[in-house]
């Protein structure tokens, strides 16, 4: 896990879904980069016109459809579902072989070759990012990889590149200020908050939405970075260790210690007074 | 060949029961195979949104704590010197070692990956929870066998062995108590990153010091059931008395926990806590039945005294925990539009785990002398003091069985 405590120069997503129009670019680029097979799909298999239903093994990101009314029309609301590539990603510190990696760069990367598949991630991510390959006999772990291969030589990520209009890309603070400065300039466009600001302890993807967040399904996180959570438990181990082990040593030595002197004792007394004894 | 008819004329002299039991194991046996040969996905009911069923809520994460008799015991016995409950001892090892061994069985078949098994030796993430229980486990189950060794190194008269062994007994033991700890709370450390899933009636930082008291409780819970249940069905002598003693204890421990409990409930976490109707049944169920009642039946001594009452609130407690880790691990993290239920094969390996625990169990100690060890022979004083052993009269036995 990377101990990393400044994340403003990490390449991170602005999102600006008020921009989004739904064409799902990026999830066309995403399939093609990453080579990710297609999926059976069928209309209004999930909410809406959103498909596939589901992120899966095979699609590691996904534009949410939401209609609402606004002024007696239907309108579209969008989210992009992918991985945040936390700034301290729970996926990284949960994983008992460190197979999560967050990059200098910015992006969690995912090594195959170490995972032992125990889906601890899954279970740990905020967001519910990492997928399983349930159908074969020895799965492996699935998720964004924030385009590490072309971030490392300097490209965008192939859904930031495709996407016309809602997606850029650069370092986070730039990213952030920029997400600031048109909620100032445009405070009636968007709801006034940015997510990914602070979300788990900071993400490298942030979104502005203008709709409230829950109703687009963004998953309501704690604003404290999860690894924190158990690493205050796990950082007393050394010290319960010593504890226990030196408490449970030290109880046994007073107690045989007062057994062998009182069993001294008792076979002195008796050797001193065997006749005593006898008559009893 | 003859060896092979011996095998299985002993298997047919078997109790019928015990044939079931092996029933079962087979069972089991070939529905794992079905996991390894059909993959993870068409063999269970697991899914992206439940990556943990089962497996995980039962063959780890309460099995642990079910075994965790032997290292309570160990430390009962040793540590404070409670000498008269030794007789307990080596059952509760047999039941710890067999419980670890049966989890890191059910760990392999629940990873995807269980040829890389030993990646956890080999990346070392100390960060992670699950890194410190693999780690925990194997260092333990090394322990429960040296500790297991004993009794066999018994059976069969070797000598030098046994000496090491005894000498080792009590770093064995002090090392054993201390690992449990670790592991015992680290498998409730898992669930302190669910912080936004697990519910608020369970979700608290104080989830890893709860999860090592209430295995405590349970260890000593199942010790009584164990040493009841070899006397009514295994013609094993009545420990009753000793299982007084035990009994004495649990009060205090199951105390300490419901007091820890309920002030996690009221100080560290905020509610609501009654918002869902299912999940209050299980804590009710889980807290009020599985911890508070037998905590107060351990209170009188006409329970404490009574061999059927006694085996019926340790049954309580074992109801209670084993709840309480489903509660953590799975119900409590449940979606109610999206319920998960154990597939068949799911159920019928962890029947088989269980079964293969109890099968065991009974063979070991048909064949081993778990329960017949007279530890009044021995001097444990430290050092250990060989010339009692060599003079005391169970030698001679075991000379003229290593004669002969
Ligand atoms: S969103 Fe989930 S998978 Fe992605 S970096 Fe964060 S914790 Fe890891
Ligand atoms: S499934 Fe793989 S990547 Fe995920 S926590 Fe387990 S070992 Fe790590
Ligand atoms: S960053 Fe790459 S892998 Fe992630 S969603 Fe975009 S295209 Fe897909």
């Amino acid at each position: 896990m990377s101990s990393r405590k400044d994340f403003t120069k990490d390449k991170a997503f602005l999102i600006d879904m008020t921009k989004c129009t739904g064409c799902r670019g990026c999830q066309v680029a995403c399939k093609q980069w990453n080579q990710l097979d297609a999926e059976k799909t069928e209309f209004f298999s999930g909410e809406g016109y959103q498909n596939p239903p589901a992120m899966s093994e095979k699609t590691f990101t996904r534009i949410k459809f939401r209609d609402y009314q606004k002024n007696g029309q239907n309108e579209f609301a969008f989210y992009k579902e992918m991985c945040m590539h936390c700034n301290e990603p729970a996926c990284a510190s949960v994983c008992p072989v460190g197979a999560f990696e967050k990059t200098a760069e910015g992006p969690v990367i995912y090594k195959a070759d170490r995972c032992i598949g125990c889906r601890f991630c899954m279970i740990a991510c905020p967001f519910g990012i990492p997928k399983y390959e349930w159908s074969k006999a020895f799965p492996l772990v699935k998720k964004c990889t924030g385009c590490y291969s072309r971030v490392k030589e300097g490209m965008k990520p192939a859904c930031a590149t495709t996407c016309p209009t809602a997606i850029s890309y650069g370092p986070r603070d730039e990213m952030i200020k920029e997400a600031e400065r048109r909620l100032t300039d445009y405070p009636d466009r968007y709801i006034h908050k940015v997510y990914g600001k602070d979300q788990a302890g900071g993400t490298s993807v942030i979104y502005l939405t203008s709709l409230p967040f829950d109703e687009l399904g963004f998953k309501p996180v704690t604003m404290r970075p999860l690894p924190g959570y158990t690493w205050q438990a796990l950082r007393l181990v050394p010290a319960a260790f010593l504890t226990v082990g030196g408490g449970l040593s030290a109880i046994s030595w007073i107690n045989h210690r007062k057994d062998r002197l009182k069993q001294e004792r008792e076979e002195a007394e008796a050797a001193q007074q065997p006749n005593e004894t006898k008559e009893d | 060949m003859t060896a092979a008819r011996y095998v299985v004329n002993e298997i047919k002299g078997y109790h019928r029961f015990v044939k079931f039991l092996i029933a079962l194991v087979a069972i089991a046996a070939v529905a794992s195979l079905a996991r390894f040969v059909f993959g993870l996905g068409p063999t269970t009911n697991l899914n992206d949104t439940y990556p943990w069923g089962l497996w995980i809520s039962f063959d780890v994460v309460t099995a642990v704590p079910l075994a965790a008799g032997a290292f309570t015991l160990g430390a009962i016995v040793h540590c404070f010197h409670i000498k008269k409950l030794e007789p307990l001892v080596r059952p509760a090892i047999v039941t710890g070692f067999l419980g670890y061994s049966l989890v890191c069985i059910g760990l392999v078949l629940d990873l995807g990956q269980p040829h890389k098994g030993w990646h956890v030796l080999r990346y070392w993430n100390p960060h992670s929870p699950m890194f410190e229980v693999s780690m925990c486990v194997m260092a333990y189950t090394t322990v429960l066998f040296l500790e297991f060794l004993s009794p066999v190194a018994e059976k069969f008269g070797w000598h030098v062995p046994m000496r090491v062994l005894r000498w080792l007994e009590m770093p064995l033991v002090i090392l054993a108590a201390a690992i449990s700890t670790l592991h015992q709370s680290s498998l409730g450390t898992f669930f302190l990153i669910v912080v936004d899933k697990l519910h608020n009636l369970w979700y608290n930082p104080l989830l890893p010091l709860l999860f090592w008291v209430s295995a405590i409780c349970a260890g000593m819970c199942i010790i009584i059931l164990e040493a009841t249940a070899s006397h009514k069905w295994m013609g094993q002598p009545n420990e009753g008395v000793l299982l007084r003693t035990l009994a004495k204890v649990l009060p205090w421990t199951l105390g300490l926990y419901i007091g820890l409990r309920t002030f996690s409930l009221l100080a560290l976490v905020e509610g609501p806590f009654f918002d869902r109707p299912g999940l209050t049944i299980a804590f009710f169920l889980e807290f009020g039945v599985g911890f508070v009642l037998p905590c107060i039946m351990f209170t009188q001594k006409s329970v404490r005294e009574d061999d059927r009452r006694r085996a019926i609130a340790a049954s309580l407690v074992i109801f209670g925990l084993v709840l309480n880790r489903f509660n953590v691990s799975m119900i409590g993290m449940m979606n109610p539009r999206h319920i998960y239920l154990p597939s068949i094969i799911e159920t019928l390996v962890t029947l088989g785990i269980i079964a293969a625990h109890i099968l065991f169990f009974v063979l070991i100690a048909k064949y081993f002398p778990i329960f017949e060890h007279h530890p009044e022979t021995v001097d444990y004083t430290i050092p250990d003091s060989f010339h009692k052993l060599d003079g005391g009269p169970s030698v001679e036995v075991k000379a003229a069985s290593h004669g002969g």
